[in-house]
């Protein structure tokens, strides 16, 4: 077997992938030429030092490989959840926003006129009526008159 | 369920367990496969936490893909097919086009004389040889994508051509002339360095 011949079948002799027959006749040449035997070892040892390289890169990213369960459960986590999952997760103001919106229908209800007691300031006290039918009242104090914005009939508004 | 009992069992009756909603048999084959995974996410994208969040992705996809995977061919390379397809996308979006010349990623500069060198036999010897280790990462990254993968699949992996040639949806001589290439290049990228 000639160098050149040789050399095409270097990569299938280091890949098992030539006839034992065949692939003896090249072993055969490499045992007798130095320079092709060279090219066989320099082509070997690409693999051996990739291989060598890959393993310690992997090593040196072990405690995060340990912990990779986590992120992918997460991952797994994330994307089966419904695509407006993630809004749902900003709308940590959703029990805020509804506070506001029954504060809204409170002091302006859907017929569009203003609720009596809206107040005109924050100066609001609770007091008692002498009354058959009321017991409490809203009072606001914030205008030049006293004026009452909410009343209670006997525990109703 | 997950651990010691299922260490043993083959692939597939992982992936049958996971089919069936056994969540601790996917996790099973994730840390069966996730240490070569990064292994050949990393040879491709070249960063290590990239190549992590590469392999966390395809894990992910592969979870709700395994419902579509076919018995009779093998679960490593269905799911390498994701994981190469993973990491050539993530190198491409991060724009790392090769721009390392094979002369720059020379692991010992060609003006200076080969000198004798003990090649490392252990993982921890080529983790101490921090020069030939980052001249290899050089030249690994100065391969065309395909290359640099069909080198890793066969070399880091051990996978047979025509197992390459499924991942990659190319032909088993495609597969061969890039092997060549890539072992050529490296070769040549290695060259300072002779055995003492």
């Amino acid at each position: 077997m000639e160098c050149r011949e040789t050399r095409q079948r270097i990569q299938d002799v280091i890949d098992g992938r030539l006839p034992p027959g065949e692939a003896e006749e090249v072993r055969r040449h490499l045992r007798a030429c130095a320079p092709c035997a060279a090219e066989e070892a320099d082509l070997a040892r690409v693999g051996d030092l990739l291989r060598l390289w890959s393993a310690a890169r992997v090593g040196e990213r072990e405690p995060q490989l340990s912990a990779l369960w986590t992120r992918v459960r997460a991952g797994i986590e994330q994307q089966g959840s419904p695509w407006y999952a993630p809004l749902l997760r900003r709308w940590f103001f959703v029990p805020a926003a509804a506070a506001l919106a029954v504060l809204i229908l409170l002091f302006y209800p859907s017929d569009g006129t203003r609720a009596p007691f809206h107040p005109k300031s924050f100066d609001v006290t609770v007091e008692s009526l002498e009354s058959d039918t009321a017991t409490v009242a809203l009072v606001d104090k914030g205008e030049e008159l006293p004026r009452v914005i909410w009343v209670i009939e006997h525990g109703k508004t | 369920m997950t651990g010691n009992d299922q260490a043993n069992l083959p692939d597939e009756d992982l992936v049958r367990g996971a089919q069936d909603g056994d969540e601790g048999a996917f996790r099973d084959l994730m840390e069966r496969y996730k240490r070569r995974a990064y292994g050949v996410a990393l040879g491709i994208v070249g960063d290590p936490d990239d190549a992590q969040d590469v392999v966390q992705d395809a894990f992910v996809k592969a979870y709700y893909k395994l419902k579509d995977f076919r018995f009779g061919s093998n679960f490593y390379t269905w799911f390498y097919r994701l994981l190469v397809n993973q990491a050539i996308d993530r190198w491409r979006k991060a724009s790392r086009s090769p721009t390392v010349s094979f002369d720059d990623a020379r692991v010992s500069g060609e003006t200076s004389e080969p000198e004798a060198m003990v090649y490392p036999k252990t993982p921890e010897e080529m983790a101490g040889n921090r020069e030939l280790g980052e001249g290899l990462a050089r030249a690994i990254a100065a391969l065309p994508e395909y290359h640099r993968t069909v080198i890793l699949l066969r070399e880091v992996e051990g996978l047979a051509y025509e197992e390459i040639a499924r991942i990659l949806d190319c032909s088993v001589g495609t597969v061969m002339s890039r092997l060549h290439y890539a072992r050529t290049k490296l070769k040549e990228a290695l060259k300072g360095f002779r055995e003492g």
